[in-house]
């Protein structure tokens, strides 16, 4: 699995290759925006982490003609624009995710296999939070690698939890996983289904942690050491 | 003087006072002119009447007088028709003959006081309830001097003369009334077609805005005598859109040259072996980020002004924050809960400057809490926004302190510059929204955003 880094400040370039490199993850850096457009149409790349502020040109002019021949590479934006329209635009251009320079680098890789993990994506295949691990094509959970059968609502909950670890997962899109979008649905049923999860993985030693944020949604992480 | 909104109220009503005056004016102008052909058309009569009678004026030869008037004159100055009358006086001021009874004189003549002119005089006196006018006309005859009057009685005018007068108001109203209206009609028509321009580009100019930057006002069909303010305007534009975008971009090069660096130093810092050292400098390197990022709002913030076509809703942009800001809440055993109502609640503002004022807030309460306790967003149908918190609450001497910038209570606390708060206000401000902060009474801060109008409240 190849990852491309375009980005001209060589220093920072370079470190960020070898943490990458430290995480699993072999990447190829290029500095200008003429060699990235190359680079993309001829190699096949796992993902792009893509600067904005280039020296013969504008990355979203890389990002959106990356996306006008419908490549579907995620794009993650590494900028030191915040401005108000910078994200919205980044986004709208079709950049999966933009991160704000100076950013934590266990950031970076989160966010970065957030994307990988996305169906379709190489890292699609086996989600891992912890000694808890979910393979999204067996549908199967385990625990210390031991496969545990849940219910198989419980099961659309963990995944759709396990593909967003450490980020909030809304409250409606865990409803639309259990229900699909038919059919009525109790006001209570997403706690009911949560809390059996809960209970399912705590009784079974998995050392998670599924946190509810009281009028936004769900969110998976490792159990804190208390 | 009446103040007037508009420049075409102002030109109708002016117009309107010098139509007024015009028509009030014109027909006492014209009556003017007409009374006086008709009296110069009556002294010329009467002058050709006094020739008439001096005419059948004879001077007999023992230096008596004779006249001798035809019956048809004489019918005319009969007492019994009363309108005309004729006198004849010698030099003495004797009158020799008289077609009024006691042979009096049409017009008394003051032979000694007034040098009377030496060929005609027109003379006007007013005689019991009727005004006699007419002329004494001088005659020579063989070196004797006689004066020959006639007279008029106004009273018994020529009927037709003295209807054209006394009807003249009514007859000239007729005309020049609706003339006058008509004009002042057309003229209304001008002023909007001669005025039209300069609406079209007063609504141009309302289009104008720090969001639309390119409108300019357009010099075609401009009047010249508007011209340089329409291009004083445009000018004055193009220089505010240099400041604007010099304003963007030196907020991009400073985002840029300022977060590359942080950038490596916060890498570079990863491979640092002292897991403590390591810490530290992180807490670092996320402070002076911060300060950064807070510097780089504000000046962005100097020249933010809201579009008025956009909405956000405030239920939506809590929520967002809410996900944002749980990672960092339970990162430090605190959690973060979104309540009040379920519904859209719709105001005229920009989502991700809302989003980072109510982020700011989140922040702060968050930093401010007790590990264990939960910091709370409450949004509410009128458009009110409320962050509590469980932690020590705001010194009632500090309310109003802490929304200023670089305000901070604790200058000893590092990565805070006191920016956040000020960020706050200054996004509230732009959105017509008040914020406050008030103290919970079981303890905490209740910091709460405003907002003036809700365009809409409702799913």
């Amino acid at each position: 699995m190849r990852l491309l880094v375009v980005e001209d400040n060589e220093e920072l370039a370079q470190l960020l290759t070898q943490r990458l490199r430290a995480e699993g993850y072999e990447s190829d850096v290029l500095a200008t925006a003429t060699e990235a457009r190359a680079a993309v149409s001829t190699t096949r790349y796992a993902a792009l982490i893509l600067d904005l502020g280039l020296p013969d040109g504008d990355g979203l002019a890389v990002l959106r003609e990356i996306r006008h021949q419908k490549d579907p590479i995620p794009i993650l934006v590494l900028t030191a624009r915040s401005g108000l329209q910078d994200r919205v635009t980044g986004l709208r251009s079709g950049a999966d995710d933009y991160l704000v320079k100076p950013f934590a680098f266990e950031e970076l890789v989160a966010r970065l296999e957030a994307l990988l993990r996305r169906p379709g994506q190489l890292l699609g295949r086996s989600l891992q939070v912890a000694n808890l691990a979910f393979d999204t094509e067996s549908r199967q959970t385990f625990i210390d690698d031991k496969p545990h059968v849940l219910s198989a609502r419980e099961t659309a909950v963990l995944e759709v939890l396990m593909r967003r670890k450490d980020r909030v997962v809304p409250k409606k899109l865990v409803e639309d996983q259990i229900f699909g979008l038919s059919g009525e649905v109790a006001s209570n049923a997403v706690e009911v289904y949560v809390h059996r999860l809960r209970k399912q993985l705590s009784e079974r030693g998995a050392k998670v942690q599924i946190h509810t944020i009281r009028g936004v949604g769900y969110l998976i992480a490792e159990e804190k050491s208390a | 003087m009446i103040s007037f909104k508009s420049i075409f109220s102002r030109i109708i009503f002016l117009h309107v006072i010098a139509v007024v005056i015009v028509a009030i004016v014109m027909p006492l102008v014209l009556f003017w002119f007409v009374r006086s052909a008709a009296n110069d058309l009556h002294d010329q009569a009467m002058r050709e009447q006094a020739d008439a009678v001096a005419r059948h004026l004879v001077l007999r030869p023992d230096g008596g007088w004779t006249l001798d008037l035809p019956p048809a004159l004489e019918a005319i100055y009969s007492p019994a028709y009363g309108r005309y009358a004729y006198a004849v006086l010698d030099d003495t001021g004797k009158v020799l003959f008289s077609s009024l009874r006691d042979s009096l004189p049409v017009f008394p003549q003051d032979f000694h006081s007034s040098p009377r002119s030496p060929d005609v005089t027109f003379m006007a006196t007013g005689k019991g309830g009727s005004a006699m006018s007419g002329v004494s006309l001088a005659k020579e005859m063989s070196g004797r001097t006689v004066w020959v009057q006639v007279g008029e009685d106004f009273s018994h005018r020529d009927v037709i003369i003295d209807d054209i007068v006394a009807d003249f108001f009514r007859r000239v109203a007729w005309i020049v009334l609706p003339m006058l209206l008509l004009l002042l009609a057309i003229d209304i028509a001008i002023f909007r077609r001669a005025l039209l321009p300069l609406l079209t580009a007063s609504e141009m100019a309302q289009k104008i805005s720090p969001h639309r930057m390119d409108v300019r006002l357009s010099a075609q069909d401009i009047p010249r005598e508007i011209l340089p303010l329409v291009q004083a305007v445009n000018q004055a534009l193009d220089r505010l859109e240099v400041g604007f975008r010099v304003q963007r971009e030196f907020t991009a090069d400073a985002a840029h040259e300022l977060r590359t660096p942080l950038a490596i130093l916060r890498s570079r810092v990863d491979t640092v072996t002292d897991r403590t050292v390591t810490k530290a400098l992180h807490q670092d390197i996320e402070g002076m980020a911060r300060i950064v990022s807070q510097l780089l709002d504000i000046a962005e913030l100097e020249t933010y002004s809201i579009d008025p076509e956009e909405k956000a809703d405030l239920r939506a942009v809590c929520a967002e924050v809410a996900e944002f800001a749980a990672p960092l809440a339970l990162a430090q055993g605190k959690s973060i809960a979104l309540s009040g109502t379920e519904a859209a609640i719709l105001i005229n503002g920009n989502p991700e400057m809302l989003a980072r004022a109510v982020r700011n807030l989140v922040e702060n309460a968050i930093n401010y809490s007790p590990p264990g306790s939960t910091v709370e967003i409450v949004v509410e149908d009128e458009g009110l926004v409320r962050v509590l918190d469980e932690g020590p609450g705001i010194a009632d001497e500090e309310r109003e302190l802490i929304f200023r910038r670089f305000w901070r209570r604790d200058r000893r606390r590092a990565g805070s510059a006191g920016l956040g708060l000020s960020i706050v206000r200054r996004i509230a401000d732009a959105h017509a929204a008040v914020v406050s902060v008030e103290n919970r009474p079981m303890g905490g801060a209740d910091f709460s955003l405003r907002f003036a109008r809700v365009v809409r409240s409702g799913a």
